[in-house]
């Protein structure tokens, strides 16, 4: 290597091999189905399903994961006040404009050419006018400000993500505006291609200020709030255990981002309700979306929570100094959890105070308490604050479920078993739409509907035999007290009990056999994964 | 109760085709000064690592206090003080919430000696740990390592990198554990002056063997060099065959 423009090209290659990889393969994979299979003939997509599980979440998912890769997101803290720009880079002796300039000219070429790569070898629908060069330009302008915001110094944490959040979204919503009035080709490319050098004036500006160590701090105002936050501390401010230790020291590190981001997201939501125009299939679509909001943001908070050692961003092991607290790994998990019981509940919080008040300022909560009252008259009373109740308990038992579920893989501090497994994720969720089409196409519904009981019954026996296989784990390597594991096995049974029960009280009829409720129930309380986490940490831990 | 802190047997480690630790034994007494040194690479984190339950015996075994530090974190990690080279201590804690945190940790936190810890180091309590220069980090892990007068204190590189002056309070903390009876040493060095400063028994190691212990006096005494009691520098010299902190400050 002769030149930083060529050392920094060499290092994007060399750290994210397996992911450009993944991509140059489904580059590959498309244009062989699309030249070879179906050797050129015109292809009528009408179905939406494929077209967004072929093309559109393959696409998005290469978005960002280039978004991450390009600005070092993969290797910074988010919400962090420092500028996530590679410190280390800050020695090298070249001027501030190359460091600036050649990542953010390689990743918008990488944006253009993605675009213009899906084009061609993309199998897009029938009549449907795919834009040339427009979206190429508008992944690079994005690309760009999300380099520049990423890599600019803030005085709060937290505000890099809001910052970063409102400005995308603006970019998008002009864009889809320009797309409403139908705005020409040229006219798109005009107007976005400014984007890319202004952002990267901007990121030229952060970065020589991170250079020069020059964060900006405005916590001054915000101490006195941040320090009443430590409501793990007893009056004689001492931690009562170092069970609750632990615990305040999870809910620092962690337990805070996904009330943070329902925090960010929940006004937005929100604002809606008074463009709906109390329209009652608006109102009823944004309520939907706001209930949603706290399971769907704990899936990208999980990824903080499993990660043993988020300060550092390409580290997976347990840092020495949590791993020499004499503590059990039995009972660091469960300050773990103790932390994600009090982030859902707290981002629910915001839900429960947010959704009323927003509900009675937009003047829209007559409609919904007379749509609640039409269902009470139809159903009765009893059922639905039954029903209520078990959605609301649903909803929060799964943000929880969300944040805790993947701690088994994260806790291991293998690297190759946690990208392993978003690789199989990843996989298993493109295949999961053509397989629906296909069953949708030659009419098996019917049939896997009568095949789910035998289905659920082979998942049942998958998390008995890995539940057993834990249990017996966890007994041999002493990794939880006898007692834990009998009472952690009665609290599931009583669980698994008890939703049986509301499920038959709800809907038992016909169509629904009991047994396949009970099968649900036992399916849908977590066990195996969860009691699987102390032995991921023993693993990392005593390596 | 056995005489040792730590015994270690036949302990073998092989990170893919490295050998880390080759049959490694070794008896700590109590109430000494132990010091472990080699050039770096050589095992002594890997060995202290394992001390600490961080990493599990393949082969051979460790106990500490008697005890398997894997199987029984909580027993062992309970009665020892840590300072590592890492010093990775959670950057978004100010001082006195490390220490608020740290003491429900050990029922034996003395809150007094952890005040005048903190004032002799001259720590801010409300300075966030991130803020705190390199020295001043060493220090307050010190501060964390000693409060719960541990029985057992290992400090792993502790001075690497350091000035004079925090490697004097780090010499100092050694002397004052130590004036504690019954209180032991772990001290992991390749600054071999301090080392020979304070120690009472030193082991060599090199490539992952040990290639020298005992009470340093007896080694000092075994290697003479026509009449003359060489230091420890010139017998690891001898031994490893390359001086063992060449960049040393001055």
């Amino acid at each position: 290597m002769r030149s930083p423009a060529a050392a920094i090209a060499w290092e994007f290659r060399q750290r994210h091999r397996w992911g450009l990889i993944g991509v140059a393969s489904y580059l590959v994979v498309i244009a062989t189905i699309k030249l070879l299979v179906l050797g050129g003939q015109p292809v009528n997509l009408e179905s939406a399903e494929s077209f967004a599980f072929a093309v559109v979440v393959p696409m998005t998912a290469t978005f960002m994961y280039s978004l991450a890769v390009f600005s070092f997101g993969l290797a910074g803290d988010l919400a962090g006040r420092q500028s996530m720009y590679p410190a280390r880079m800050f020695t090298l002796p070249v001027t501030t404009a190359a460091l600036v300039g050649w990542p953010m000219l390689y990743g918008s070429a990488a944006m253009v050419i993605l675009w213009m790569a899906t084009r061609l070898l993309a199998v897009w629908p029938a009549g449907v006018h795919v834009p040339s060069v427009w979206p190429g330009v508008l992944a690079a302008a994005l690309l760009a400000w999300t380099q520049a915001l990423t890599w600019m110094p803030y005085g709060l944490a937290g505000v890099r993500v809001i910052a970063a959040m409102l400005w995308l979204a603006t970019i998008d919503a002009i864009v889809l505006l320009a797309i409403h009035y139908n705005t020409s080709e040229t006219a798109m490319v005009a107007g976005l291609a400014p984007l890319v050098p202004l952002a990267y004036l901007a990121a030229r500006f952060a970065v020589a200020r991170a250079r020069r160590g020059d964060v900006p701090d405005w916590r001054g105002g915000f101490a006195r709030p941040g320090h009443r936050t430590d409501f793990w501390v007893s009056r004689r401010g001492r931690f009562s255990s170092a069970a609750r230790a632990q615990a305040w020291f999870e809910w620092r590190r962690h337990g805070r981002s996904l009330p943070a981001a329902v925090g960010i997201l929940l006004p937005f939501e929100l604002a809606l309700l008074w463009v709906a125009d109390n329209t009652p299939v608006l109102v009823f679509e944004i309520m939907l979306a706001v209930l949603l909001t706290p399971p769907f943001m704990a899936a990208f908070a999980a990824a903080t929570v499993r990660k043993s050692n988020p300060g550092a961003g390409d580290s997976n092991g347990v840092t020495p100094f949590i791993a020499t607290r004499p503590l059990t790994n039995a009972a660091l998990i469960a300050a773990t959890l103790r932390a994600t019981i009090r982030s859902t509940g707290a981002a629910w919080l915001l839900v429960l105070v947010a959704v009323p008040l927003a509900l009675t300022l937009s003047d829209t909560w007559p409609m919904v308490s007379e749509r609640a009252r039409q269902v009470s008259d139809a159903v009765g009373a009893p059922r639905v604050i039954a029903l209520a109740v078990l959605v609301g308990a649903g909803l929060m038992a799964s943000t929880w479920k969300l944040l805790v579920q993947s701690l088994y893989i994260g806790l291991t501090g293998r690297a190759w078993l946690i990208k392993g497994s978003v690789f199989l994720t990843l996989s298993a969720l493109f295949l999961l739409g053509p397989i629906a089409q296909w069953l949708i196409d030659n009419d098996r519904l019917g049939e896997l509907w009568s095949a789910l009981p035998l289905l659920l019954a082979i998942l049942v026996c998958v998390k008995t035999i890995a539940a057993v296989w834990v249990a017996a784990r966890l007994y041999r390597g002493r990794l939880v007290s006898d007692r834990m594991l009998v009472t952690g096995a009665a609290c599931w049974c009583v669980a698994v009990l008890g939703l049986y029960g509301a499920l038959v009280w709800l809907l038992d009829s016909p169509d629904m056999p009991r047994y396949v409720l009970a099968l649900l129930a036992i399916l849908a309380i977590p066990l195996a994964r969860l009691s699987a986490a102390p032995l991921a940490l023993a693993w990392n831990r005593h390596r | 109760m056995s005489d040792s802190v730590i015994t270690v047997s036949e302990l073998t480690r092989r990170f893919g085709t490295t050998t880390a630790l080759a049959s490694v034994t070794l008896s700590m007494p109590r109430g000494a000064v132990y010091g472990l040194v080699g050039a770096n690479g050589a095992g002594k984190t890997t060995l202290i690592k394992h001390i600490l339950g961080l990493l599990r015996a393949e082969t051979g075994s460790v106990r500490v206090f008697g005890l398997d530090p894997v199987a029984d974190p909580v027993g062992v990690l309970s009665r020892v003080g840590y300072l590592s080279e890492e010093n990775d201590l959670p950057g978004w804690m100010r001082v006195d919430e490390l220490i608020r945190y740290s003491r429900a940790f050990y029922p034996a936190w003395d809150d007094g000696y952890a005040e005048e810890l903190r004032q002799t180091f001259a720590l801010d309590s409300t300075a966030k740990v991130r803020n705190l220069s390199r020295g001043q980090k060493a220090r307050l892990g010190l501060l964390i390592a000693l409060a719960h007068r541990p029985e057992l204190l290992v400090l792993d590189e502790p001075s690497s990198g350091l000035d004079p002056l925090v490697r004097r309070d780090i010499v100092g903390a050694v002397i004052r554990t130590i004036a504690h009876e019954g209180r032991t040493v772990l001290l992991s060095s390749h600054l071999l002056e301090e080392v020979e400063q304070v120690a009472d028994h030193v082991t060599m190691i090199n490539h992952g063997r040990v290639v020298l212990s005992g009470p340093l006096d007896a080694i000092k005494e075994s290697h003479r060099v026509d009449g003359r009691v060489p230091s420890l520098d010139e017998i690891f010299v001898a031994l490893v065959g390359t001086p063992a902190a060449p960049t040393r400050d001055a």
